[in-house]
């Protein structure tokens, strides 16, 4: 396995100088996060100089605040023109695929008003929508969406790896999978390690934080126990830290491979 | 793909206990063995140390959960969550609880745990002394160990006995034939057998053997589980059971230096205690006293070979010959078989009468290296790793050709590899 960090988690005023840090730190990545407006695909000349310059990007993560699985018809249509923006250029640099929640912070149904204004067989017709044209342009690509279940207070719609996995058995598109996150999985999943070896067929993609959302160390995680499944799998893809900081942010970034690497 | 079709071995043993884990502990097996057992917890624990040291701690902490207020471990700790006429003899046979509510059985299983908590806290030394681990469950063994050697004393002579075939782990073994033919076996209509649900009835025991250990355990339980009330009809010392006490004092030992107390009470009971074994040694094997019956008993059974582990045993050049020889094959057939290849109760196929198991195999592979016979060590470790990969990971084997028996992707035969593999 491999270990990645997100770009904005990495000092440096550029990428070649945040893959100078990252590598002398331990990692063999650099997770890009795409933000909306376009502004991923008019980053291209610069991630095609980085990429130049030695810069592994395997991965991108959405940074926006509008999602594929939107209430919104118009947000949900610019969502999926950003994601393919995203998939198109990770597949340029020679990448694995983007990763995206369903959504993020539209809807829980464990706060207030609890009842979302679309119901269950809404919310799955424009998953299942959103994973098909985003699965289609991720093969054409020839890289993966990554579907990422998010906690029960940041998403009404996938929870879990199981539901994920259902949604991606009934898009049927090789092109899609999961993107585990472990910090959502700790409040969600009845035992993590359990999941991971259940769903394996599904993952693509994985990115780590702690119990507290901080960098690995930084909470009561068992890393053995979630990176030991991943090995069990036969995992071997990259390990994306997404994570906030506590400490320190530099010597916190600079401290995770070595908490990761014990166990992997 | 990002997974491997075909897992590794080391991935194969991890996806058994990752999958045989149930929150706070690992059930044996999820078709045959749906709670949790005293002994193989401690098998269990060695191996999962490796894949989560906080598992492995855990492990050990919740069988501890469920020990009497008389230090007693018992030999199953009912999980709730299980139908309670799931495993035959269940809870409402057992009518056991701790102070605590946990249910249980009355009797015990051979004490491996002080052994396995010692090897998990060296797994890893910062978690352990982070959660704590050494320092809460120091007192429990000790407790534990007290118990053994003040209550099941039996014959007064330093050793501890076992009062019940299914005390010593090994449940069928003809040592314990003449002993338990003296018992009147149950009625065959008072009780329904569920161990012969998965598995084959010609590997589990007969039923005449079941309805007597029905009846012994029923008399413990109806004398209130007291050993100073119980009229015991089966009392036997088992070398195997006393062996593993002395490596566990040994182990208490070390863990009383790391907590900074002193050891010296735990090697002093582990020399008596080796001094005691001595009696049980006779034609180049240690063999079962039966209490009840005339003695030292005649059945060579692998659990004469296990005193191997202790250290500084006086008659480990005579054991270790005997091992090597023609009743136990060591070097020549799959693991070491569970009795003596040339006894006339010899059976191939069935439980503990032949077969060969991977823990026992593990402790014989500990107490080889532990002699320095090194090139014996590594030819039973690669034949527990091939054993383990070929047979999904098999309760036990037949000893000749190497065919699972019994359960599969059963738990301590993964954690055991995952051992031997973590530890070349």
């Amino acid at each position: 396995m491999k270990i990645a960090c997100q770009e904005q988690l990495l000092p440096g005023a550029t990428l070649q100088e945040k893959w100078e840090f990252a590598t002398a730190a331990g990692y063999d990545g650099i997770e890009l996060r795409g933000k909306g407006d376009r502004s991923f695909r008019d980053r291209l000349p610069e991630l095609r100089q980085a990429k130049a310059d030695g810069v592994v990007m395997p991965t991108v993560c959405v940074d926006m605040l509008h999602f594929f699985g939107a209430f919104d018809p118009d947000q949900r249509a610019d969502a999926i023109v950003q994601m393919k923006d995203e998939l198109s250029v990770i597949g340029e640099l020679g990448g694995l695929g983007a990763q995206t929640p369903a959504s993020y912070g539209m809807f829980s149904r464990r706060l207030p008003p609890f009842e979302p204004p679309r119901d269950e067989a809404g919310d799955r017709e424009v998953l299942l929508d959103g994973l098909r044209q985003l699965g289609e342009h991720a093969a054409a690509e020839g890289v993966e969406l990554f579907l990422e279940p998010l906690n029960r207070y940041e998403d009404h719609m996938v929870n879990r790896l199981d539901q994920a996995a259902e949604l991606i058995q009934a898009v049927g598109l090789d092109s899609v999978r999961i993107g585990i996150d472990s910090y959502h999985m700790n409040i969600e999943e009845t035992d993590p390690s359990a999941s991971i070896v259940a769903q394996a067929a599904y993952i693509g993609h994985v990115q780590l934080s702690d119990s507290n959302r901080f960098q690995p160390g930084a909470g009561h995680l068992d890393w053995a126990a979630f990176l030991g499944a991943l090995d069990a799998i036969g995992y071997d893809r990259y390990l994306a830290v997404e994570c906030r900081l506590t400490g320190d942010p530099v010597e916190a970034v600079r401290s995770i491979p070595a908490v990761v690497r014990r166990y992997v | 793909m990002t997974t491997s079709p075909q897992p590794n071995l080391r991935q194969a043993a991890e996806r058994v206990l990752l999958g045989n884990w149930i929150g706070h502990s690992t059930v044996p097996s999820r078709s045959l063995y749906p709670h949790q057992w005293s002994w193989d917890s401690a098998f269990i624990a060695i191996g999962l140390r490796h894949l989560s040291p906080r598992r492995a701690q855990v492990e050990l902490e919740s069988l501890l959960g469920s020990q009497w207020a008389d230090g007693r471990i018992p030999h199953i700790s009912f999980s709730p969550a299980v139908a309670r006429d799931a495993y035959f003899p269940g809870p409402d046979f057992w009518q056991a609880s701790t102070a605590g509510g946990v249910e249980t059985s009355g009797i015990i299983q051979p004490p491996v745990h002080a052994l396995a908590a010692w090897l998990t806290h060296r797994a890893d030394e910062a978690e352990s002394v982070r959660r704590g681990f050494l320092a809460r469950i120091y007192p429990k063994l000790v407790a534990w160990h007290t118990y053994l050697r003040t209550r099941r004393d039996l014959g007064g002579r330093g050793l501890v006995a076992i009062v019940h075939p299914w005390e010593s782990g090994m449940d069928n073994s003809p040592a314990w034939d003449a002993a338990l033919a003296r018992v009147t076996p149950a009625p065959l209509d008072s009780f329904t057998r569920r161990d012969t649900d998965h598995a084959s009835t010609t590997d589990r025991p007969t039923d005449l053997d079941y309805g007597r250990y029905v009846q012994l355990a029923a008399t413990y339980r109806d004398h209130g589980y007291d050993d100073s009330r119980t009229p015991f009809e089966f009392a036997l010392e088992d070398p195997a059971f006393n062996a593993l006490l002395i490596t566990s004092e040994h182990a208490l030992a070390d863990i009383a230096e790391a907590l900074g107390l002193d050891p010296a009470h735990h090697l002093k009971a582990a020399e008596e205690l080796t001094g005691a074994l001595g009696a049980l040694f006779s034609e180049g094997l240690f063999h079962a006293r039966d209490l009840r019956g005339e003695g030292l008993v005649d059945a060579g059974t692998i659990s004469g070979l296990i005193p191997l582990i202790v250290p500084e045993l006086p008659q480990a050049t005579e054991l270790l010959a005997t091992a090597r020889g023609e009743r136990f094959g060591l070097g020549r057939v799959h693991l070491v078989p569970s009795y003596d290849l040339t006894g006339p109760e010899f059976e191939r196929k069935r439980y503990w009468r032949g077969p060969s198991w991977f823990n026992t195999a593990w402790l014989i592979h500990r107490g080889l290296v532990c002699r320095g016979e090194q090139e014996l060590a590594d030819k039973l470790r690669a034949d527990l790793l091939e054993l383990a990969g070929s047979t999904d990971f098999a309760e036990y084997v037949d000893p000749y050709d190497g065919s699972p028996r019994g359960a599969q992707t059963f738990s301590w035969t993964a954690a055991l590899a995952l051992d031997l593999l973590s530890c070349s």
